[in-house]
């Protein structure tokens, strides 16, 4: 899958124009472009304090000392990079609807989502990580730093493809556990995950990711076209499951979908994790230049 | 409750292979779906939440069932006994007579259909050995459904009848009843009526049991029972109303005179309670043609006028189409004389001594003539002692045998001639053989008439002169009775109209090919001439009937014929307590006899509704979401 497939050039340059936004801004290892908390040596103007000994005397205020005669530090801000995580569900759920209209598909929505963030990561000279989450060890790209990475990063992402049952708490922990520096964390899945995704998302925010979850589904699985007397089988588990669907039963589901996403969305507000729930027929880049920034992780 | 066909309920069983239908159906198609993860919490929820989910999941197969109960019900015709006005075999004798259109029930509603309504409630509660014939009661009363026990051909029957507009024949009907009633075993002659049977009443022996359920309530009606325009010869027309209140209390009524059409004269007048009010007019144009009389109550009336099919009466000019008749004599007094003396004749006098007019006329007198060229004309001919043979007929040698006259009796032509005191002296006798002799005497016969040639003949065969008959009284008679033979005064004949559902015969003029009848309301009907008369007898409705007698295209003759209720039994509309029949009084009747009322319909009825639900249940499980259910919550969950 070539880049193009995922989103053409007039989107690549609105991606280009935002930056990730991370509240908690993490120290980073190497100088970025955005501005750190710490005082620094950029050019940047921050502040003033009075000398002591020991200060490095290239960076008093001669100027201050001649009007004032008292020594001053001129503090400056110091600039870092951010380490960005995207991770992405390719579970086989993931890979759905099959058929119909192929933008439509949580996989495709999820890579063109992933491309989108990392290309704006990369642009802004933020330290990129990607990982595909699945049962199988996770496929990963970066740390890399810089745009001289798009292109191989366009070339993971297009050549991801879903397969076997992800547990999301396993995936979330040995992500968390593999070590690397902690920094702001997307996490793109349709969280259907039996054993959901808590522990994981636990092992993330203990080791200092900030972490924001984008839920896909696709509309089917919002609104499901389903009627009858069925035997549902899990196209990822296997599993079946006999149910009568009629106008009632359909309610009771959509009705147990909102209590499910409701209480996701409880559930992080409580531990201040981003929550965006997205139906993949809303175009992508609207999550983008929409949903997140609203929430802020964009600007 | 009990059932008439209780073996259906071995439909029933059918029940049997419903639900084994349903066990084998009930394999469930396999959908591929992301994932369970939702739907097994779904499947948690409904049942720990719905303690009727097993009933949901089964709901089709219980419908199913319920439809088939009810289906069974149906078809085993539950019913229960209810009282019933007659039962066994009934012979419904429904009155739709013209006072049965009397509006004077609670309703507003006509008395006929009252009587319907009362007719079909007895069939309703027909019982399951009874049987039912209804006789429609008019002018010529119909059995409409022949003895049955079947409710829907009843039913069907009833509710399509219609009432009349012209008296009814009571007699006729219960003749017909009647002849139903041998061999039967629970006989009911049941009459639903105003009452009024009229001639009936005193109808011998009418068998099994006559029970009466009356209609109407009220008495009041205003009616014109006469109406009739004359003009004597030399005098203007004058034309006679009469106006009957046969309510209870005085009533003022407009009454109006419309003549061809256009309106002539309006009056209030005041009719006294059960009596009758002559109006007479003189002031009506000498041409006119028809006249239509009318009543109106004026407005704020104190006293209704219940049966508005005698409110209106029509008469027509009787004076006109007067024939032309030529006599070709070398002069005879009496003759002349009998011809100005009878009306509706036209008499011209011709020149013997010159040809016939070119000019055709209806009638020609030959007296002592006949033409020069021996062409006899077309139309008819009197020939009074011929001189000579024609193609018609020879003449004998003069003969004196006069006596022993004989008249030919039981013939319209010779009602009331006597010839027992008339002498002739002599005459011709004369060999006709398509002539009948109707006045003969012992050398011959003295006058013969017949039809030869698509004409009508008559020849006397003596001299006028030559005898005493223009002396007698006989003689005008005779003349006036030929002349009416010869040539009637129209085809239609009937100068005093019609009554409604009288026949009405129409005797063509030579050359007419068709007869076109045009009814009151527009409608035309037309008769082919096949015969010297035809009978048109669909006078149903009354108001004006305009013949036409048509030759091809051309119209021959045109006479328009005033059709009138004029029945005193109709117009009296209230109605009858009790009736008489066969001696007897008969009061109205009560629902003493054991009646049954199925309700297989209802549960028929609930069957199709069950069955309507199930369909619904069924689209409701089956169906996917369409426009038409916008439960798409998208605003909660979209990302914008």
């Amino acid at each position: 899958m070539t880049d193009e497939t995922l989103f053409d050039e007039k989107t690549r340059r609105k991606m280009e124009q935002l930056t990730l936004v991370a509240t908690r801004v993490r120290a980073g290892a190497m100088k970025g472009e955005r501005r750190s908390s710490k005082r620094g040596t950029s050019i940047e103007f921050a502040d003033y304090r009075d000398y002591v000994r020991g200060d490095d005397l290239r960076r008093l205020d001669w100027n201050i000392y001649a009007r004032l005669e008292r020594p001053f530090i001129k503090l400056l801000e110091d600039e870092e990079d951010l380490a960005v995580h995207l991770l992405l569900d390719v579970s086989s759920s993931m890979d759905w609807p099959r058929e119909g209209v192929r933008d439509q598909n949580k996989l495709l929505y999820g890579q063109r989502l992933l491309a989108g963030l990392a290309h704006i990561s990369l642009a802004t000279q933020d330290r990129l990580t990607l990982a595909a989450l699945t049962d199988a060890p996770i496929a990963q790209f970066g740390p890399s730093r810089g745009r001289g990475y798009t292109l191989a990063m366009f070339d993971f992402v297009g050549r991801l493809e879903a397969q076997g049952v992800t547990d999301l708490n396993a995936a979330l922990r040995a992500y968390a556990l593999r070590g690397g520096r902690p920094g702001l964390c997307f996490l793109m899945s349709d969280l259907l995950s039996p054993d959901g995704f808590s522990t994981g998302l636990n092992a993330l925010l203990a080791k200092g990711y900030e972490v924001g979850i984008i839920h896909l589904l696709a509309p089917d699985e919002v609104d499901p076209p389903l009627g009858g007397d069925l035997r549902l089988v899990d196209v990822e588990t296997g599993r079946a499951q006999e149910v009568t669907v009629d106008g009632g039963m359909r309610s009771l589901y959509i009705k147990r979908l909102h209590d499910w996403q409701d209480g996701i969305r409880a559930d992080c507000a409580k531990r201040g994790v981003h929550y965006v729930p997205v139906v993949t027929d809303t175009p992508w880049e609207k999550v983008i230049l929409g949903s997140l920034r609203r929430l802020g992780a964009v600007k | 409750m009990a059932f008439l066909t209780p073996l259906a309920l071995l439909g029933g069983l059918l029940a049997v292979p419903i639900i084994l239908l349903y066990m084998l159906r009930l394999r469930r198609r396999e959908v591929v779906v992301s994932s369970t993860f939702l739907w097994q919490q779904v499947v948690r929820d409904s049942e720990a939440n719905t303690p009727w989910q097993k009933l949901r999941r089964n709901l089709l197969l219980i419908l199913q069932l319920l439809i088939l109960a009810l289906l069974v019900l149906a078809l085993m015709r539950p019913f229960i006994i209810v009282p019933a006005v007659s039962a066994g075999q009934i012979e419904l004798l429904l009155d739709a007579s013209a006072s049965m259109n009397a509006t004077d029930t609670p309703d507003g509603i006509t008395r006929f259909e009252a009587a319907r309504a009362q007719a079909l409630s007895m069939v309703d509660t027909l019982g399951a050995g009874d049987t039912m014939t209804v006789i429609r009661v008019s002018n010529v009363p119909e059995v409409l459904v022949p003895r049955t026990g079947d409710a829907n051909l009843l039913r069907q029957a009833i509710n399509a009848m219609q009432p009349g507009q012209a008296a009814a024949d009571w007699v006729a009907a219960f003749t017909l009843a009647v002849a139903d009633a041998a061999g039967a075993q629970d006989f009911n002659l049941v009459v639903v009526s105003d009452g009024g049977l009229g001639a009936a009443e005193g109808l011998p022996g009418v068998p099994g049991t006559v029970r009466y359920l009356p209609v109407g309530q009220s008495g009041d009606n205003l009616a014109i029972t006469a109406l009739s325009a004359r003009a004597l010869p030399g005098q203007p027309p004058q034309l006679f109303a009469q106006i009957t209140n046969y309510g209870a209390q005085d009533a003022a009524v407009i009454f109006d005179l419309r003549v061809d059409g256009a309106l002539h004269s309006a009056e209030r007048l005041t009719v006294p309670a059960g009596s009758s009010l002559p109006v007479i007019s003189t002031d009506l144009p000498a041409d006119f043609q028809t006249v239509q009389a009318g009543l109106t109550l004026p407005a704020g009336a104190a006293v209704p006028d219940y049966l508005a099919l005698d409110d209106r009466a029509w008469t027509v000019n009787s004076t006109g189409g007067e024939r032309r008749v030529l006599l070709m004599s070398a002069g005879n007094l009496f003759l002349e004389q009998a011809l100005r003396s009878l009306s509706g004749i036209e008499a011209f006098q011709g020149d013997p001594t010159r040809p016939l007019p070119a000019e055709a006329y209806d009638l020609y007198i030959f007296d002592g003539w006949l033409p020069a060229d021996g062409v006899l004309p077309q139309g008819d001919l009197l020939f009074i002692n011929p001189p000579q043979d024609t193609s018609l007929f020879k003449v004998g040698a003069e003969s004196s045998e006069t006596g022993a006259i004989s008249v030919l009796s039981n013939d319209a032509r010779t009602a009331f001639v006597d010839f027992g005191s008339v002498n002739i002296l002599k005459f011709r006798p004369v060999t006709a053989d398509w002539a009948t002799p109707l006045v003969s005497a012992a050398g011959g016969a003295l006058l013969l008439a017949g039809e030869t040639d698509g004409r009508q003949a008559a020849i006397l065969t003596f001299d006028l002169h030559d005898s005493d008959l223009p002396l007698q009284i006989t003689w005008p008679i005779l003349m006036a009775n030929l002349m009416d033979w010869f040539t009637p005064r129209s085809a239609v004949n009937v100068p005093d109209g019609l009554h409604v559902g009288d026949s009405l015969s129409v005797r063509p003029p030579a050359g007419a090919t068709q007869v076109r009848v045009t009814l009151p309301d527009g409608g035309v009907r037309d008769l082919p001439v096949e015969r010297g008369t035809v009978v048109f007898a669909d006078t149903n409705a009354p108001g004006l009937y305009r013949v036409d007698l048509l030759a091809g295209e051309q119209v021959l003759q045109s006479v328009a014929v005033a059709v009138n209720l004029f029945s005193p039994l109709e117009s009296a509309i209230a109605p009858r307590e009790q009736i008489t029949l066969s001696g007897a009084t008969i009061q109205p009747a009560a629902p003493d006899a054991v009646g049954q009322q199925e309700f297989w319909p209802l549960a028929a009825l609930l069957a199709l509704v069950v069955l309507l639900v199930e369909w619904w249940a069924y689209q409701w499980r089956m169906q996917a979401p369409t426009v038409f259910q916008p439960i798409f919550r998208r605003p909660k969950v979209i990302a914008r």
